[in-house]
């Protein structure tokens, strides 16, 4: 199966990944960065509880010894405390604010400004201080500082942590999420190759089915589908073919049918003339000698003679005109244009108030009969149509022969057709079906109020001009 | 030659220094009420330091209310660094100690007896929980025996009642040494020991609760109660002053007040010579 490759950016795969990837870098951020804060407030809190406990315990505990003014017992007890490793320094200071004690790197006098908050800090140690009270007198001060640095390193630890597991996780993801889109895209490409393949016509593609999932739901019902719409294609071939035959058939027999009828006009035309005429025209001869022998004897039969002779003159012109119905005698005898001339100069008698146009281009002698026949029947149609319905004031007949084709176009400036034509379809189908019956092509083009433009495209093969 | 100059010299000196003493210990003498410093009112530690500051407190801010200069409480850790403070270091300008050890301040540090405690007189007590079999002095032999360091006075009272009673208290039976008189009471009253020996004003001071729960078998001989006395280099002005505002203390509603909560009656003018008999005790 060919594929064929799609835009990146509208590749289901690379949205898919990339959708996923990015939320997961958003939302692992967001979290990274929730969890340091929370790391950070848990420590900073955690140190500001433990040094608030760590030094209310040492004042409550000092105070019966700066009572007793006992600072090295004291100075032995808060010796072991120093030891924590948080803690920096560690002083007590007496009522009076002299440093009786002092632990640790502590800072010199003046003593540092004091910190509600590990996160107020700004020097690195965090300062606090605690009245030392016995029964509420106040006997003293503790001041402490708890160095900042073992809660940096393990926020630093935990951030580094936190970072490390969320880049993990990203590149997991990643890696997961790609693996999952191409096996899916892969699979979404295969359907998408076979169903356009069948769009192309091959029935016989069938997608593997690998996996029970949706995907591999999709295939087997895609493979379904394609097995019934093969099936039902055959069906709608075998009867579009059934189909097409009869059409052919009703064409030949609607072309033979007009040939036949073209044929019988044809026949009849010349009986009329033939036969009729002579007979016409043998009566006028001999009305003419009955009226000149009757002239000097009996002015009665002169008049009767004259009478035949109205009659027959009048029955040989309704002959005639049913002659030129049927069959024109111009057609065969001075061809196609001039056969429509007459036609249209007749017409334009009848329908003084249409300006006619009559345009011929190329060259169009020597065409075989039924083409003559064909186009001069159409045009008459038209014309015919055009007094019936089109109420134009204008109309335009072109013809034009090719090397290979010959090309009709009747155009008014009417009312144009509607999409039912009341009356009128037969006209319009009688006009098709002969040009169909030369293989030709008949076109109809209309708006309502724009007139109409019908147009005859019929080819020419070698044998369809007569020789000369 | 030269030894004849070197002895001159050192003859001289000696003599500088001989004249230089009177004035030098007239500049210390020479030290007010009225002075920036604080005084330091020094408590012998009888009882915890917080009950201590806690009893005391409201004396303390009296005098200093009155004399116009802060006063301070200070105790030490020990009955023997006490003295030694109160000995060597002339740590106290007010002294509130026990009746024994005001005739050593007396004689070894120059502090001068203002007053004490208007009471007849005090003495050492025996308790037992209330249940004990223990009736008599005589049945503390080979028992526990609670009590407060050696120099405390109700330890050298009891042990001089024991030997009175024919008892070797470090022999006959176990003297268990606490840091104070509560910490002896609580011992017995929690089973640790099986009696106590404690002062009798600090029993009364105890909490309704133990009080009543225990019961004296025994009380010693008795001594004059607590002696105030102020240091050699307090002006006698100030010194008369505080003098005053103790033995008016009764007189004012703000020094019942304090006495009440000292449970003390008031404070009284005594004789030094009513002290030196206990010098005795601490003499065994």
């Amino acid at each position: 199966m060919h594929r064929k490759s799609v835009p990146l950016f509208q590749s289901l795969r690379f949205r898919l990944i990339a959708s996923v990837v990015m939320i997961e870098i958003f939302m692992l951020s967001l979290l990274v960065w929730n969890n340091i804060n929370i790391i950070h407030a848990t420590h900073t809190d955690r140190l500001r509880d433990t040094a608030s406990s760590m030094i209310q315990q040492i004042a409550r505990t000092s105070g019966n010894y700066m009572v007793a003014v006992d600072y090295a017992t004291l100075e032995d007890y808060l010796s072991n405390i120093i030891d924590y490793q948080e803690l920096s320094y560690l002083v007590i200071l007496d009522r009076d604010e002299h440093a009786e004690i002092v632990l640790g790197a502590a800072p010199t006098q003046p003593w540092p400004a004091l910190e509600e908050h590990p996160a107020q800090v700004m020097d690195g140690v965090f300062d606090i201080s605690e009245i030392i009270t016995v029964s509420g007198q106040p006997m003293g001060r503790v001041l402490m500082g708890f160095s900042l640095s073992f809660m940096d390193e393990a926020i630093r630890e935990s951030r580094t942590r936190g970072i490390s597991i969320a880049a993990a996780e990203i590149v997991l993801t990643v890696i997961v999420t790609v693996l999952i889109g191409l096996g899916l895209t892969r699979r979404l490409g295969i359907l998408s190759s076979a169903a356009h393949e069948v769009g192309k016509g091959d029935y016989s593609i069938r997608i593997p089915i690998e996996t029970a999932d949706e995907v591999g739901r999709t295939a087997s019902a895609f493979n379904r589908m394609v097995t019934d719409v093969s099936s039902r294609t055959q069906q709608l071939e075998k009867a579009e073919s059934q189909s097409r035959a009869l059409l052919i058939e009703n064409r030949n027999l609607v072309h033979t049918s007009l040939h036949v009828q073209e044929e019988e006009r044809k026949h009849l035309a010349r009986e009329l003339h033939d036969e009729l005429g002579q007979c016409i025209t043998a009566i006028q001869a001999d009305a003419e000698s009955i009226r000149d022998l009757s002239r000097e004897c009996d002015n009665r039969i002169e008049t009767s003679a004259s009478a035949i002779l109205n009659v027959s003159s009048r029955i040989y012109e309704v002959v005639h005109a049913m002659m030129q119905r049927l069959r024109p005698s111009v057609l065969d005898d001075l061809g196609l244009i001039e056969a429509i001339k007459e036609e249209l100069s007749a017409w334009q008698d009848r329908n003084p108030d249409i300006h006619m146009h009559f345009g011929v281009t190329g060259n169009l002698d020597d065409l075989d009969e039924r083409i003559n026949i064909t186009l001069y029947r159409i045009v008459q149609e038209c014309l015919t149509n055009i007094t019936r319905h089109a109420d134009a004031s204008r109309v335009s007949i072109s013809l034009s022969g090719e090397a290979d084709s010959l090309e009709l176009s009747v155009n008014d400036n009417g009312r144009g057709l509607k999409q039912t034509l009341p009356g009128g379809g037969l006209g319009l189908i009688g006009m098709r079906e002969r040009a169909e019956g030369l293989a030709g092509e008949f076109t109809l083009e209309s708006e309502e109020g724009a007139g109409v433009t019908i147009r005859v495209r019929i080819p020419l093969n070698s044998g369809e001009r007569k020789i000369a | 030659m030269c030894a004849d100059v070197l002895r001159t010299a050192c003859i001289a000196l000696c003599f500088s220094l001989i004249l230089a003493f009177p004035v030098l210990a007239a500049t210390e003498v020479n030290r007010s009420c009225q002075q920036s410093d604080p005084l330091v009112f020094g408590l012998l530690p009888f009882i915890s330091a917080e009950q201590l500051v806690f009893r005391f407190t409201p004396l303390v801010n009296y005098l200093s209310d009155n004399l116009q200069v802060p006063v301070r409480i200070e105790t030490a850790p020990d009955f023997v660094e006490f003295a030694r403070r109160t000995h060597e270091e002339s740590r106290y300008d007010i002294l509130f100690t026990a009746p024994h050890f005001f005739t050593r301040a007396n004689q070894k540090a120059g502090y001068r007896l203002i007053a004490s405690v208007d009471s007849p007189e005090m003495w050492a007590v025996i308790v037992v929980p209330k249940q004990s079999r223990i009736a008599r002095i005589e049945d503390l032999k080979g028992k526990r025996l609670a009590t407060v360091p050696p120099l405390g006075l109700a330890t050298l009272l009891v042990r001089k009642a024991l030997f009175d009673a024919g008892i070797d208290p470090d022999v006959d039976l176990d003297m268990v040494i606490t840091p104070t008189h509560d910490a002896s009471l609580l011992s017995s009253y929690h089973g640790v020991t099986d009696a106590s020996a404690l002062m009798q004003p600090p029993f009364e001071a105890a909490s309704k609760k133990v009080r009543d729960s225990m019961r004296i078998i025994a009380r010693t001989e008795s001594t004059p109660h607590i002696p105030i006395s102020v240091a050699p280099w307090l002006n006698e002005a100030c010194a008369a002053e505080i003098t005053d505002l103790l033995l008016r203390m009764e007189t004012s509603a703000e020094g019942r007040a304090v006495l009440e909560h000292n449970r003390f009656t008031g404070y009284r003018l005594a004789d030094p010579a009513i002290y030196e008999r206990l010098d005795e005790l601490l003499s065994r």
